[in-house]
């Protein structure tokens, strides 16, 4: 592909949006004032696993300001249920109504939405609608679930096991047979929760004389929305506007659309009147969407000199009562991309997914956020069982630059990285052989501290082709417009939805460069269904890159047309050697740049207001429309390093230094960058560290608050310090990767191969998380040395 | 309902709230100062920090009754004739803040603490911060600001 | 997460207070709010009135007593924690009350109210406890003086009748010589502690207190030495923590040992 020099693109832009969120005048969904609005509230079930007898609402109707109050029932007539049928072989179809009318199937799920005039009054009112439910045995765990006897989650199947896929290649059983050893590993990541400082919320309008329903709701992928929402509201996508204002935070979480988000509409339509909701933090931790919480167990055919000759990986992942996504959709990605930057041929995986009396999961930021702690879990266990230096392992296996374009045995093609390059600048930066000899005083002085290496292959931006490949119904294509106006203002659009991610600035610079203008004159205008063109929306990894070339590709188109005018008012007979830079028309003379008296303001003008002055055949107006289907996969990598320190009396860990060199190819805004590496790699370590949404034995959430799902604060993180590093990729003209997932597989993993070395002298070995101190003194108990 | 008389960031506001309803809501509601976000009312996110008579305070731990009497100071004070703070100023440099919704609490709490102490150390500065939750940044950023915003503000 | 309704009331004198929680039964006193105010928003706690000591003047004041500190109700714990009466007089005390949640709750969290509620593992309790704190309360029938040692009965229950208020709390002054340590355990700063240790050491005498481990703080003075090892060890055969899921009670007891041990090396090497 042809390849440009950027001026804009790669500059470390302070952000456009920072000023309205630092002065309080951002607009997020509460924020949006909407006379007349009701409140909406919703009963939820207090059990894991409950037949509805019954459900009396007189008591609370009879309360002042109390306006409605819906059932699963009532809402069954206005929408339509959701069907999860993708034809993937293995995995079986499901389907749920808006709230559930026979049975509740975990502790939160909704049973009832009260709608009144304030949320005080909605509450009020919950607390009196009467539900007679006739409690059931509850699965409470994927041993429960996966077992004979168990109570079904859902009873239209015929067990709790909703997915199963199965992949093999090579010959793995003939490479265990024949290998120096086999290396067996477990790991258990726990369940967590994407917990957005703004949890969910919307407020529904609908305008019946136009029939016509608005929603203004916080979420990532506002197009994709509006199909759901106009689908189960049976209205046609020309009767329903998404407006996606501010979000504070999505992070994966506000991708779906939920049971009581249509219920909010549903009653909006019904009552004539706009209706809204803002979650709180109970619900939003109990009920909301949860992710993870796998099991995995990987098994390496290896030499005596540790090379691989097979691998094996069977994950078993807990998915919750509800799936509003594909069962195998998150847990299949993991399986698909597992060996990294290492090389083997002979490969199997088995990925099942149970149901469980638990909330529904879904995907969070990494849904392969696992996949780097198998692979480097795997490394060490090898070193460790073969009494190998634990980064030889890796150099062994690792894949070299000479052999990109390399083939995972899935079938997954990587290219431009640079995992060999990442590692030694990560092991260099750590100065690992002074450590080890630091390490070994330590020790001796009755302190464990370790040190751990996590190399990681991000994959980001999944094309269409991937969709297909995988199975996945879906796209991967992005959409984009760019309109110069009658003056010379710049606006554009993409498709995705702004959680934070900076798009307004990143993009602008996109602009700047793809058209010729500086980034301060681009306005980039998202969230929005009537503005934005349809695109996939924000999710894995794919805004810079999706959206970032989709809105080059548009601005180059621009530039074409603007020059092509310039070269008409120059008198001149093509564009050749003619420059927009800065709004302003350049022409090349003798391979100088010289400025001519023509701004973009002058083009503009005469494409909207003096069309007949423009070249023969030129339609008038600066109008232009892109969409963008990437590669089936852009791959980015990098080697996450970092040193712990274990307090074996108390099982504290501390966070002594942490490093990551990371290759994202051409980057947008090196600020930006920097700002989502960071925030990857904290919510990997919080993840790691700390969260742990937990059910009881009988199924009971007992994490609904932040007092108990606890999430990292900035005395739990150490700085990061990062080693960027530019290979572009070579699947798109401005050569970037997707990242900002990569830093939650990498944190997942590094952090358990520096704790386990640092429990090395107590023959230990961590395989599950969070790593509590209770969970690490469980394991050093009786141990001491 | 009560008839409250409040004066938040100078100025007087005639509320009829209820006795429960939280300064949070009040002051979002019915002051129309949106720029206090509401993250977990339960006091741990610390998104609703605003001062009450110049102490960082949580908005949903108060109920607006309470601050008759009291001067509230919220995120839309902090910027002084369109100029922002030197601490907002070094969050926007620095990169200190992504979604934008934890922002108001971390700088209402800061304006507060960095006149208590105005050249903190950074350890000071993660054990203050470590009351405001932000799931973007990982707090590299923030503290970083803070640090910069600190010798500003001396 | 809106509190159910309740009539406020806002006494300006200590007497009126008592007064109406005398004829309310079902009212609940706010100070700060911290504890109460979660509480109240979960519904947990609907209490018909709320009597508000807020604006009762003089409640919050810190002063000597002799050889006492007499520290407000309503004192809150960054001034308790930066006071520097408090600082120089009962050091254990600020030192603990700084690391009381965090600084927006510190600004707000109140002495009496930490008190009044009670919770095992908060600082205040275990540092009146462990010094010998005295707890001033009124009631219609008078004022009275509780031992904190008396003061503290169970899991969130006092000896606190229905119709008193915390008024003040007497710390006696550390005496010339005395050394003392605090150490928590928590999973996060700020958070409640898992385990905490106040210790205590003056004349070759050592008064440990143990927070989190049981349903109240717990006390210990009565050490044939003070050598930390074994001293922590009888220590920790001494608690009887509950099974919680999260939190094993051999964790608890293996940190009252390790905290213990600690807080008494930190006693004896501070100076």
């Amino acid at each position: 592909m042809q390849r440009h020099k950027f001026r804009h693109i790669g500059a470390p832009l302070a952000r456009k949006e920072d000023l309205r969120f630092l002065t309080g005048h951002g607009r997020y969904v509460e924020d949006i004032e909407i006379p007349g609005a009701l409140h909406a509230c919703f009963v939820r079930s207090p059990h894991p696993h409950a037949r509805i007898k019954s459900i009396k609402t007189e008591a609370a109707r009879k309360l002042k300001g109390v306006v409605a109050i819906y059932t699963g029932k009532d809402l069954a007539q206005w929408t339509a249920p959701l069907r999860m049928a993708p034809p993937i072989e293995g995995l079986l179809p499901v389907e749920m109504t808006t709230l559930p009318i026979d049975k509740v199937r975990f502790h939160g799920d909704p049973v009832a939405c009260v709608i009144a005039q304030s949320r005080y009054l909605a509450e009020d009112a919950a607390e009196r609608v009467e539900v007679d439910y006739e409690p059931l045995p509850a699965v409470a765990n994927l041993a429960q679930a996966v077992s004979e006897n168990s109570p079904k989650v859902d009873e239209s199947l015929p067990s709790n096991v909703l997915s199963v896929q199965r992949f093999s290649t090579g010959e793995v059983e003939k490479q265990k047979r024949e290998a120096f050893k086999v290396v067996e590993c477990e790991f258990h990541q726990s369940r967590l929760t994407h917990l957005p400082i703004e949890t969910r919320g919307l407020v529904a309008v609908w305008d019946e004389g136009r029939q016509h329903l608005t929603v203004h709701i916080g979420n990532q992928v506002p197009h994709p929305l509006r199909s759901q929402v106009a689908a189960r509201m049976r209205l046609s996508e020309s009767q329903v506007t998404i407006v996606s204002p501010d979000v504070g935070g999505g992070f994966g979480q506000k991708i779906a659309l939920y049971r009581e988000e249509l219920a909010v509409c549903a009653a909006a339509r019904e009552l004539k009147r706009p209706v809204r909701w803002r979650e709180d933090r109970m619900e939003n931790l109990m009920a909301a969407s949860h992710a993870r919480e796998d099991s995995c167990r990987t098994r390496a055919a290896v030499t005596k000199e540790g090379k691989l000759l097979g691998l094996e990986l069977e994950i078993l992942e807990d998915f919750g009562a509800y799936c509003f996504y594909p069962a195998n959709y998150l847990a299949r990605v993991v399986a698909m991309i597992f060996t990294g930057p290492y090389k083997v041929r002979d490969y199997a995986f088995e990925v099942k997914v149970a149901l469980t009396n638990k909330c529904g999961n879904g995907p969070m930021r990494a849904p392969m956020a696992i996949t780097s702690w198998l692979a480097e879990g795997t490394m060490d266990a090898i070193a460790r069982e073969l009494e190998l230096d634990p980064l030889e392992v890796r150099r062994a296996n690792m894949v070299e630059t000479r052999e990109l374009p390399y083939s995972m045995p899935t079938g997954e093609v990587i290219a431009d990285i640079t995992p060999r390059e990442t590692l030694e600048a990560a092991v260099k930066a750590m100065d690992h052989k002074g450590f080890r000899e630091r390490q070994a005083k330590a020790r001796e002085e009755g302190r464990y501290p370790g040190i751990g290496f996590c190399s990681v292959v991000e994959s980001t931006t999944y094309g269409s082709k991937f969709y297909k490949s995988a199975g996945i119904p879906g796209s991967g294509h992005e959409a984009a417009w760019l309109r110069i106006e009658p003056s010379g203002a710049v606006n554009a659009s993409v498709g995705l939805g702004a959680t934070g991610q900076g798009y307004e600035t990143a993009f602008a610079q996109v602009v700047a460069d793809g058209l010729g203008v500086d980034p301060s004159q681009v306005r980039i205008q998202m969230g929005n269904t009537e503005v934005a063109p349809y695109g996939m929306g924000s999710r894995g990894a794919r805004g810079g890159t999706a959206g970032g070339t989709a809105i080059f590709l548009a601005a180059r188109d621009a530039n074409e047309k603007v020059l092509a005018i310039a070269a008409k008012m120059l008198g001149f007979d093509s564009a050749e050697g003619l420059h927009l830079v800065d709004g302003r028309v350049e022409r090349e003379i003798l391979g100088e740049r010289v400025k001519t008296d023509i701004t973009l303001a002058q083009i503009a003008r005469t494409a909207y207001l003096d069309p007949t002055a423009l070249p023969a055949g030129m339609a008038p107006g600066l109008d232009f429309s892109r969409t963008y289907d990437p590669p089936p996969m852009t791959y980015s990598n990098a080697c996450h390093a970092c040193e712990v320190e274990v307090d074996a009396e108390t099982g504290a860990l501390k966070i002594i230094r942490y490093v990551v060199a990371e290759d994202c190819g051409q980057v947008l805004n090196p600020i930006v960058v920097e700002g989502q590496q960071h925030g990857a790699i904290a919510m990997g370590l919080s993840g790691a560290l700390l969260e742990h949404m937990c059910y009881d034995e009988d199924g009971n959430n007992i994490t609904g608050s932040l007092a108990d799902y606890l999430v990292a604060t900035s005395t739990d993180l150490p700085n990061f310090e990062v080693i960027p590093m530019h290979t572009p990729s070579r699947g798109n003209p401005v050569g970037t990767k997707g990242m900002a997932e990569g830093g939650v597989m990498g944190a997942v993993g590094v952090i358990m191969s520096a704790v386990n070395d640092a429990l090395a002298p107590f023959g230990v070995v961590a395989d599950r998380q969070p790593l509590s101190p209770a969970y690490l003194r469980s394991l050093l108990r009786g141990r001491q040395l | 309902m009560l008839e409250l008389e409040l004066k938040v960031n100078g100025e007087r506001y005639a509320v009829r709230a209820e006795p429960r309803k939280l300064l949070s809501d009040v002051l979002r509601e019915d002051c129309r100062l949106t720029g206090t976000h509401v993250g977990c009312e339960h006091g741990v996110c610390g998104a609703c920090t605003v001062l009450v008579d110049g102490r960082p305070s949580r908005a949903c731990l108060i109920y607006a009754v309470q601050m008759q009497g009291h001067d509230v100071t919220t995120i839309e004070a902090v910027a002084k004739d369109g100029e922002l703070s030197p601490l907002q100023q070094a969050l926007h440099e620095a990169h200190g803040l992504q979604c934008g919704f934890c922002t108001a609490g971390i700088v209402m709490t800061f304006e507060a603490y960095l006149k208590e102490n105005p050249h903190p150390t950074e350890e000071e500065v993660r054990e203050v911060l470590s009351g405001n939750l932000c799931r973007c940044t990982g707090y590299h950023n923030i503290v970083r600001a803070i640090l910069r915003a600190s010798g500003a503000t001396a | 997460m809106k509190p159910a309704p309740f009539r406020y009331h806002r006494p300006e004198s200590l007497g009126d207070a008592l007064a109406l929680l005398s004829e309310n039964p079902d009212a609940k006193v706010i100070a700060g709010g911290q504890s109460l105010g979660p509480m109240m928003n979960m519904r947990l706690v609907t209490p018909a009135e709320l009597i508000d000591l807020n604006a009762i003047a003089g409640m919050d004041a810190i002063s000597e007593s002799g050889n006492f500190v007499e520290i407000g109700a309503l004192a809150c714990h960054h001034a308790v924690a930066s006071s520097s009466l408090v600082k120089t007089r009962c050091p254990l005390l600020a030192e603990a009350a700084g690391t009381i949640g965090h600084y927006a709750i510190r600004m707000r969290g109140t002495l009496g109210g930490s008190l009044a509620h009670a919770d095992p593992a908060a600082q205040l309790p275990l540092v009146a406890s462990t010094l010998g704190a005295e707890i001033v309360v009124a009631g219609k029938r008078g004022a009275r003086r509780i031992a904190a040692r008396d003061f503290f009965v169970s899991l969130m229950t006092t000896a606190l009748s229905p119709d008193e208020i915390i008024v003040a709390v007497r710390f006696p002054k550390v005496a010339p010589g005395e050394r003392h340590a605090y150490v928590q355990f928590s999973r996060r700063s700020g958070d409640f502690a898992i385990v905490a240790v106040a210790c205590v050491l003056f004349d070759k005498k050592l008064r440990i207190g143990i927070g989190g481990a049981e349903d109240k703080p717990l006390v210990f003075d009565d050490f044939r030495s003070i050598d930390p090892v074994s001293l922590a060890k009888s220590v920790r055969d001494a608690v009887n923590p509950a099974e919680n899921p999260r939190v094993p009670a051999v964790f608890r007891k293996e940190l009252v040992e390790v905290l213990t041990r600690r807080a008494v090396q930190k006693c004896l090497s501070s100076s």
